[in-house]
C-alpha cells in the first residue's frame, strides 16, 4: 500500500513514516500543505491519504477542506484525517458525501501501531473509521440513539469505528449471527433501507452523526 | 521678605489677568445663546455649538492650570479634545457632565473674578496713585486738583510729598498684606468650582478601569490563542511523536514478552497516552480549538449541530470579539444546551447573540418545563462564574411550566 502524508510538523511526519515503514506501508510523499497534497496525489496516485487537520497557511481546518476537495477530484480516494482534537462537525463534513473510505482519528491513536494500521487499511478498503472520542461525544449528546438498546448502541459505536460484524462479535463476546441481528435492528430504527451493501454502514454512521440531537 | 514679594507679585499678576477674563465671561452666556440659535441658520449651530463648548473647556482648563500653579497643587487634566464628526461631537457634548461645571464656573467667575480682580486693581492703583500725586500733582488743573488719601486735594509740594508718601506706604502695605491671600482665595474658589466631585472622580475612575480591563481582556485573549497554538504545535506534537516511537518500540518486542523492558515500555506508552488526554482536556476547557479553527460562529454551529435538543442559531453582527469573551460565550451556550437536554425536556432551543453598546448579549431559550434550580447541579453556577469573571450579568427566567430563558451580558471592548 502506498500513501501520501500531509503534515507540516516534521517530528510527526517523520514518526509516521517510520511507523508505517515497520508495517510495510510505502510513503510515496510527505507534503506540508493542501496545495502540495493535491499535486502529490496527482503525481503518485496513492491508495490512501493521511492528512493533518491544521495545515498552512492559516492552520485552521485546511486538512478537512483538502480531504473533501481530494475526494471530489479523485472519486472517493480514501482519506484518513488526523487531529489533536476531534469535533463532531468535522466528522460529519468528512462523511457528508455518503461514500466510504473516510477515517477521522485522534493523533494519539497512531501510537497503537497495530490498531492504527488496521484502521488505515480499513479506510483504504472503503470503510469508515471514527475515533472512539467522536462516538463518545455523540453518545453523550444523543437523543436519536435513545431508541436503541444498550447493546445496539455498543454495536453502532463499534461499527462507526470501522469494525466488521465478526470483529464486533469478538469484542462483545457474541455470535456473528447476534451481531447481524443487532445491525439489522439499528438500520431499521435509524430508518435506513433494508438493502445490503457497505454503504449502508456508512449511512448508519452518518445518520448517527446527523441525528445525534 | 523676598519670598513675600514674590507672592505679592504672582498674586497680583494672577488676579489682574483674571480681571479681563471675568469681564469676558459676561459674554459667554449670550454667545452660547447666539450659537444655539444659529441652528436656525441652515444648521450652523449644530457645527458651531459643540466647538463653543469645547472652547469653554479649554478656557476653564487654562484657568485651572493657572490656579493650580498659584496654589502649588497638581490637577488631573480633563478631556479637552473634540471628537471627530458632528454626531460624535454632540454625543460627547451631551454625555460630558463636566460641561455644566464649566458653565457654573463661568457664572461664578463673573462675580468672584471681577471682585477679586478689582480688589487687586485697588491694591495696585492706590500706591501708584500716591506716586503720581507726589510727583505730578502740578500737571492737573487748579480747579480740578489731584486728590490723595481718598479726597485730600493736592495743591503744593508739601502735601504732595507728605501725603503722597503716606498713600504709597498705605497702598503698598495693603497689597503686601492682602494680595497673596486674595489671590489664593480666588484660586481656591475657582479650582473648587472646576474640580470634579468625588462622585464624578469615581465615575471617571470606573471608566478608566473599564477601559484598562478591556485592554487586559484583549491581551489575555491573545495569550489564550497563543498558548493553545503553542501547545498544539509544540507539547502536543512532541507527546505524539514520543508515543509513536514508544508504540513502534513495543511492536518490535514479541507480544508475549513479559520482561522488565516490555513492562517499562508499556507503562511509558500508557503514561504518554494519559498525558495526551489530559492535555487535550486542559486545552479544551481553556480555549476550545474549534474556536481557533472556525471562529465563534463556526464553533456555535458545531455546538448547535451536536446539541441533543434541536437548536437554532440567530447571530447578529458580532464583529471582532476578545478571545476570552468568545470562549466564555461558547462555554455558556454549551452549558445551557447541555442543561436544556438534561433537565428541561425541551424539544427545541434558540441561541441568540447580538452586540449592543459594547456588550455581547447571549440569550438561550428553550420550550421545556422550566423551573431551573440553581441549587441543583452546577450548570447555572458555572455559567454565573464564567460571566462574573468578565464582569458580565446573568439573568435566568424559568417559571414552572417553562419556558426557560437565560440571558448573559458580557462586556466587550467596542
Amino acid at each position: 500500500m502506498r500513501v501520501v502524508i500531509a503534515e507540516d510538523n516534521v517530528l510527526l511526519s517523520a514518526g509516521l513514516e517510520l511507523l508505517l515503514g515497520t508495517k510495510g506501508i510505502d510513503v510515496a510523499a510527505i507534503v506540508t500543505d493542501a496545495e502540495g497534497l493535491m499535486e502529490a496525489v496527482e503525481r503518485h496516485r496513492p491508495d490512501a491519504v493521511i492528512a493533518d487537520v491544521r495545515l498552512p497557511p492559516t492552520f485552521r481546518d485546511e486538512g478537512i477542506r483538502a480531504a473533501l476537495a481530494i475526494r471530489q477530484a479523485h472519486r472517493g480516494l480514501p482519506v484518513l484525517v488526523l487531529s489533536q482534537y476531534v469535533e463532531k462537525v468535522y466528522a460529519r463534513e468528512l462523511l457528508s458525501d455518503g461514500s466510504g473510505g473516510v477515517g477521522y482519528l485522534l493523533k494519539d491513536r497512531v501510537s497503537r501501531v497495530g490498531e492504527f494500521v488496521d484502521d488505515l487499511r480499513r479506510v483504504a478498503d472503503g470503510g469508515t473509521v471514527m475515533d472512539p472520542e467522536v462516538i463518545a461525544q455523540l453518545m453523550a449528546g444523543g437523543n436519536a440513539v435513545d431508541a436503541l438498546t444498550n447493546r445496539e448502541r455498543e454495536v453502532l459505536a463499534l461499527m462507526a469505528q470501522g469494525l466488521g460484524n465478526t470483529e464486533i462479535g469478538k469484542r462483545l463476546f457474541v455470535t456473528d449471527n447476534a451481531v447481524h441481528k443487532h445491525v439489522g435492528n439499528i438500520f431499521s430504527k435509524l430508518g435506513l433501507p433494508p438493502s445490503d451493501g457497505g454503504h449502508r454502514r456508512v449511512l448508519a454512521v452518518l445518520t448517527f452523526l446527523d441525528s445525534a440531537r | 521678605m523676598r519670598e513675600r514679594w514674590d507672592q505679592v507679585w504672582r498674586g497680583g499678576r494672577y488676579l489682574l489677568i483674571g480681571l479681563p477674563t471675568a469681564l469676558a465671561a459676561m459674554l459667554v452666556v449670550p454667545l452660547l445663546a447666539v450659537g444655539a440659535l444659529s441652528t436656525g441658520l441652515g444648521g450652523v449651530g449644530l457645527v458651531v455649538f459643540p466647538r463653543m463648548v469645547a472652547s469653554l473647556r479649554l478656557w476653564a482648563e487654562w484657568q485651572r492650570r493657572r490656579a493650580a500653579a498659584l496654589l502649588g497643587v497638581t490637577i488631573t487634566p480633563r478631556n479637552a479634545t473634540l471628537a471627530k464628526g458632528v454626531r460624535a461631537q454632540w454625543r460627547q457634548l451631551l454625555d460630558d457632565r463636566e460641561n455644566r461645571r464649566d458653565l457654573r464656573w463661568v457664572l461664578q467667575h463673573i462675580v468672584i473674578g471681577l471682585a477679586a480682580g478689582l480688589g487687586a486693581l485697588c491694591c495696585v492703583s492706590f500706591p501708584v496713585g500716591g506716586l503720581v500725586a507726589a510727583t505730578s500733582w502740578w500737571l492737573f488743573p487748579v480747579d480740578e486738583p489731584m486728590t490723595v488719601l481718598l479726597g485730600v486735594p493736592v495743591t503744593e509740594w508739601g502735601t504732595a510729598l507728605g501725603l503722597g508718601a503716606v498713600q504709597v506706604a498705605l497702598g503698598g502695605a495693603l497689597a503686601w498684606w492682602a494680595m497673596p491671600s486674595l489671590a489664593r482665595w480666588e484660586a481656591r474658589v475657582s479650582l473648587a468650582a472646576l474640580e470634579p466631585s468625588a462622585e464624578d472622580q469615581l465615575a471617571e475612575r470606573v471608566g478608566e478601569l473599564t477601559e484598562s480591563r478591556a485592554g487586559v481582556l484583549d491581551a489575555h485573549g491573545a495569550e489564550l490563542r497563543r498558548i493553545e497554538r503553542d501547545l498544539h504545535d509544540g507539547t502536543q506534537a512532541r507527546l505524539v511523536a514520543i508515543a509513536m516511537r514508544l508504540g513502534v518500540a513495543r511492536e518490535a518486542l514479541p507480544d508475549d514478552d513479559s520482561g522488565t523492558l516490555a513492562r517499562l515500555l508499556r507503562e511509558a506508552h500508557e503514561g504518554t497516552e494519559v498525558a495526551m488526554t489530559e492535555l487535550r482536556d486542559v486545552i479544551r476547557t481553556m480555549y476550545p480549538p474549534i474556536l481557533a479553527d472556525r471562529g465563534l460562529e463556526g464553533a456555535l454551529a458545531s455546538l448547535a449541530a451536536g446539541s441533543a435538543v434541536p437548536a437554532e442559531l440567530d447571530l447578529g453582527e458580532l464583529g471582532r470579539l476578545p478571545a476570552a469573551v468568545e470562549a466564555a460565550a461558547y462555554f455558556i451556550v454549551a452549558e445551557t444546551l447541555t442543561n436544556a437536554a438534561k433537565h428541561s425536556g425541551a424539544t427545541r432551543a434558540t441561541v441568540r447573540m447580538s452586540r449592543h453598546d459594547g456588550r455581547l448579549i447571549v440569550e438561550v431559550t428553550d420550550d421545556g418545563i422550566g423551573g431551573a434550580d440553581e441549587s441543583r447541579g452546577t450548570g447555572l453556577v458555572g455559567i454565573r462564574r464564567r460571566a462574573a469573571a468578565l464582569d458580565g450579568t446573568v439573568l435566568v427566567s424559568s417559571p414552572l411550566g417553562g419556558p426557560t430563558a437565560i440571558t448573559v451580558g458580557l462586556p466587550c471592548a467596542s
